[in-house]
């Protein structure tokens, strides 16, 4: 039997409930927190930790040495390093566009059906499920002068006989197109998917309106689309600024340093000179380097309530 | 009545013409996917004869090499265990941490958001060393739940992000109504948030199983002879000293099949998803 | 209480019988390890001991063994160590002194490696491992081409010498060329392009050939001794080659070398090889030329022979739990049962008695030309930062030999360079 008046037990279930609402976020997040942290945190720490010494990679080679900011002089001095920070960034500000271009060119093209088309789009995306180590060699061999078919089909079109990947301007071309060859259909099928989600009474409705194809693009579809495109092209650039196997089959960063890109001279600092700690600085710097992206994106138009304004439009 | 006829005979021919086109893309585009399939039924003397090709040479021997190579096929059936784990998990615990990040506000939320995608961003090989050193202190090196747990770690925050757009466009009129109706956030989330956003989901599952087949660096430093995975056993096949080109080709067509396969039951979802009704009202 | 102790000891016999050692290996990818793996289960039944075995490319062989080898863990017990890395992990390792005397096989005695290989795995002045393959530069030339009378005419009208095994670097260069431009190869020269190490070794090739070491350890550090001079001769001599070298050629590594070699139907006429490939070059499941190339050592360039070698060993890590058992492998592996037929396999280890085996004379005419070249072996220097090295010498060396860069100042880089590179190691 309670003595409690019906009001403070109103108010008491509206209390529950405001804690359990400020509750649900935490429940929602917590394991990928969780998981996500225990496994990636140390890695990160660990890295700035090491990033301070003279640390080898192996036992035998001696001694670590604390060097303080030894290793960050050291890159900001390095040729290499830059040289690789200037490629990546080529490569990602190249390739990306052009994903982005075919891939929502392809997706609009294939968002009918026709004859075949369930196939077409299935086929498509076989190149992203290609691993990366085979694309990379299949790449190496179609460009090989003697045997190659692809080095082949270039002379039969009146190309130079050059070795492609012997030479430091078409080696880069080269890493190049096959990352656009490979990841173009992962473009789009985020933008297929989306587009399929465009209510289909939309579109007719501007068609009655007497919208024509462009105007219907300009102003409806891509700015449906735009949270899509927008996450893609940052899905892409954490791809891209991770992108190793393929790259290091082809051409192991040559010829030179042509096409060293970020990780790949990263490996050869940690694997290659046995420099742990050098290696760490560069993650490091890639991680600065991220945070400052994330920051601008948080003020420019990426953060997360303009994103939910623009879907909601 | 004649305009009418025009319209549809026009829509008849531009989907003739789009058909004619995209076979065309696609035969480009799986040009390099061909040359790898074909090259996996030809010797290896002729794959680098740079002859062109004849009927006569093909051959199942280099199938037939791969497949009693037993390294390869544990490395088959580690990654497709370590691929649906990571990816059962990556998808649920990515798709709860995306949904929380979509539709609470809460002090830090941006912050914790984007700290996932710097996360995501770090290249494999400068995490690759400091992971080592703490699965083998924990007993995790070489093991299933030691590269499933390295994967998920890349494929939760990848997951997190790919989700958002689909998310953010869903109308949060559906979840609203069943919670004035009694429902708890966790049960709005199950029974009605999810099977909305089922293509989202779908994509999400399909990349983050491939970002787990295909990936090489954390399998090749943390696992060794016993929960090696499919990537490792074709990089033995890739011939540094020696010819084997013909097996490497084999073991990859038979490694695409696999995804190929997910992706087409993964398909049937999506379409489903699309038919069950339109995301907005 | 004498029952029971006779239960007991019998128990005990039992247990000890009955407990599977394990062991954990590392090997290189190559065809020769590969071959030992067919007959690794008569090792496991009698020895009892199991063997665990990762095979990798010898990049990232060593990258794991950098990796999972300290002196408190290690995740292997055996590690194959290319020549170059025995430096790096000696110290890591289990001098072979100390190595167990074997249960079921007996301690090899490393007299029976051949000397010129066993230098191998001397460090700091103790035998750390055991070299396991006898691996050095051997020429191959194309025996089909040489004996063919039409040829041979042509080519002593021409030229005004009989056509050949080179003996010479400018006999390579005449026949090669022959060769060439009649179009009767793809390439009368097979250079390597491919991995640091790799070019490493043919710019040493050349350098020693011409007459200059480049890095030697004087006064207990490895000091720069290169003569510029001499060196860009050889720079220039392989540029010559390099003309007369197939399409591709600036990239061409061993795959693409045994494609040219041993796929084209045209081939190449002359280049060297590691041992450890001819079993592929021989095999005519995947060479057209196999039975058709005749062995020798190198050329001499101006300055003598030389083979640059580039052997393996097998380690035992300090840290490992099952020394012994890992010892009993090696044992098994360089006994004499398993060498000689290692060498039936076409494959070539470290054994002289198996190598210089009267029985394989004819029928594997390497070896003949390995025992030749091992007069001439020569190492590539060895120190702690001779990737850093390596790869300043493959990227001027590259630019050098295909004229994206004068001869002159390619080198000219690499001194510059590779002072640089030693002077910030604290030599």
């Amino acid at each position: 039997m309670s003595s409690r008046k019906p009001a403070t037990e109103l108010l008491r279930a509206q209390v529950q409930s405001g804690k359990a609402r400020r509750r649900a976020p935490f429940l929602f997040l917590a394991p990928a927190i969780i998981v996500v942290f225990a496994v990636l945190i140390f890695p990160i720490i660990f890295s700035l930790f090491v990033s301070t010494y003279n640390w080898p990679l192996s036992q035998g080679a001696g001694v670590r040495r604390f060097v303080g900011f030894g290793n960050y002089t050291a890159l900001a001095q390095d040729p290499e390093f830059w040289n690789s920070l200037k490629l990546q960034l080529g490569f990602i500000f190249i390739a990306i566009p052009i994903e982005l271009l075919f891939g929502f060119a392809a997706a609009l093209l294939l968002n009918r059906e026709f004859f075949g088309a369930k196939i077409v789009r299935s086929l498509l995306l076989l190149p992203v499920f290609f691993l990366p180590i085979l694309s990379g060699m299949t790449w190496r061999f179609m460009l090989q002068p003697r045997y190659g078919p692809l080095n082949a089909l270039l002379l039969k079109l009146g190309a130079p006989e050059i070795t492609w990947l012997g030479n430091p301007a078409t080696a880069y071309a080269a890493i190049i197109v096959q990352d656009i060859w490979r990841m173009w259909p992962f473009m789009f099928m985020l933008l297929y998917a989306a587009l399929t989600a465009i209510p289909q009474e939309l579109m007719e409705a501007a068609e009655i309106d007497g919208a024509g194809f462009w105007l219907k693009l300009r102003s409806l579809t891509i700015p449906l689309l735009m949270p899509t495109i927008l996450t893609a092209i940052l899905l892409r650039i954490i791809d891209a600024l991770r992108v190793f196997s393929e790259v290091y089959v082809m051409t192991e960063g040559g010829p030179g340093s042509a096409t060293m890109l970020f990780s790949l001279y990263t490996q050869r600092q940690a694997f290659g000179y046995q420099k742990v700690g050098m290696a760490s600085a560069m993650a490091i710097f890639l991680l600065v380097l991220s945070i400052v992206f994330a920051l601008t994106l948080v003020r420019k138009n990426m953060s997360l309530d303009v994103l939910e304004e623009k879907a909601g439009a | 009545m004649k305009r009418f006829l025009k319209k549809r005979t026009r829509k008849i021919i531009l989907n003739s013409i789009i058909a004619i086109v995209a076979f065309l893309v696609l035969a480009i585009e799986l040009y390099p996917i061909a040359i790898t399939v074909i090259n996996g039924f030809r010797r290896d003397i002729n794959i680098l004869s740079g002859q062109p090709l004849q009927l006569k040479q093909l051959t199942f021997r280099s199938y037939e090499l791969v497949l009693k190579n037993a390294g390869f096929r544990l490395g088959m059936q580690n990654s497709i265990i370590v691929g649906l784990l990571s990816t059962a998990i990556s998808v649920m615990i990515g798709a709860m941490a995306s949904y929380g990040i979509a539709r609470f506000r809460f002090k830090g939320r941006n912050g914790l958001a984007y700290s996932f995608l710097v996360f995501r961003m770090l290249p494999q090989i400068s995490l690759v060393i400091s992971l080592y050193l703490m699965f083998s202190a924990v007993g995790l090196r070489d093991t299933i739940t030691g590269i499933t747990l390295a994967h998920t770690s890349f494929n939760v925050p990848y997951v997190i992000w790919l989700l958002l757009p689909f998310f953010t466009a869903v109308d949060k009129a559906y979840e609203e109504a069943a919670m004035v109706d009694g429902c708890t956030r966790q049960g709005v989330f199950f029974k009605i948030f999810l099977p909305i956003v089922a293509p989202g989901l779908v994509v999400a599952a399909v990349f983050a199983f491939l970002n787990s087949w295909n990936e090489f660096m954390y399998a090749l430093i943390l696992t060794g002879v016993k929960a090696k995975t499919a990537p490792i056993a074709i990089n033995g096949l890739l011939g540094g000293e020696t010819l084997t080109w013909g097996q490497a080709c084999a073991a990859g067509t038979i490694m695409l099949v696999p995804v190929f396969i997910f992706t087409l039951a993964m398909q049937k979802f999506l379409i489903r998803g699309i038919t069950a009704g339109g995301v907005k009202g | 209480m004498k029952k029971a102790l006779i239960v007991l000891a019998f128990v005990l016999a039992f247990a000890s019988m009955v407990s599977a050692q394990t062991i954990n290996v590392l090997f290189w990818d190559d065809a020769y390890p590969r071959t030992l793996m067919e007959r690794i289960p008569e090792f496991e039944k009698a020895t009892g001991i199991k063997v665990n075995i990762e095979i990798l490319q010898p990049p990232q062989v060593f990258t794991k063994t950098s990796v999972s080898v300290s002196k408190d863990h290690t995740d292997y017990d055996l590690v194959c160590v290319d020549e170059g890395n025995i430096p790096l992990f000696a110290s890591l390792m289990l001098p072979y002194d100390q190595w167990g005397p074997g249960k079921v096989f007996k301690k090899i005695d490393p007299n029976t490696v051949t000397p010129a290989m066993l230098d191998v795995a001397q460090w700091d002045g103790k035998l750390i491992g055991l070299p396991i393959n006898g691996n050095l530069y051997v020429w191959m030339t194309r025996k089909d081409l040489i004996e063919n009378p039409k040829y041979k005419a042509d080519f002593k009208a021409k030229y005004g010498y009989d056509l050949g095994v080179p003996q010479t670097f400018q006999q390579m260069l005449d026949e090669g060329t022959y060769f060439y431009d009649n179009g009767i190869v793809s390439g009368g020269f097979g250079p390597f392009n491919g991995g640091p190490a790799g070019v490493f070794g043919e710019a040493i090739f050349m350098w020693e050939s011409y007459g200059t070491h480049f890095i030697e350890w004087v006064k207990g550090k490895p000091t720069l001794v290169v003569d510029k001079a001499k060196a860009v001769q050889g720079m220039e001599f392989y540029k010559k080659l390099m003309k007369i070298s197939p399409k591709g050629a600036e990239t061409m590594a061993h795959v693409e070398r045994q494609a040219a070699f041993c796929a084209d139907p045209k081939g190449v006429f002359t280049q060297f090889i590691w041992p450890a490939q001819i079993a592929s070059y021989e095999d005519p499941d995947k060479s057209l030329v196999a039975g058709k190339i005749v062995y020798s050592a190198p050329p001499a360039g101006p300055a003598g022979r030389f083979a640059i070698r580039g052997t393996w060993a097998v380690n035992i890590p300090l840290a490992s739990k099952n020394k012994d058992a890992a010892a009993e492998f090696v044992y098994w592996w360089a006994s004499k049962d398993i060498a000689t037929w290692l060498v039936e396999k076409n494959t070539v280890p470290a054994r002289t008695d198996a190598l210089t085996d009267p029985r394989f004379a004819k029928t594997k005419p390497w070896l003949a030309a390995i025992a030749e070249s091992m007069k001439y072996a020569a190492a590539r220097p060895r120190f702690n930062e001779v990737a850093q090295v390596q790869d300043i010498v493959k990227k001027y060396w590259i630019m050098g030999i295909t004229g994206q860069m004068p001869c002159d100042d390619a080198m000219q880089k690499i001194i510059d360079e590779t002072k640089d590179v030693l002077k910030k190691a604290g030599y």
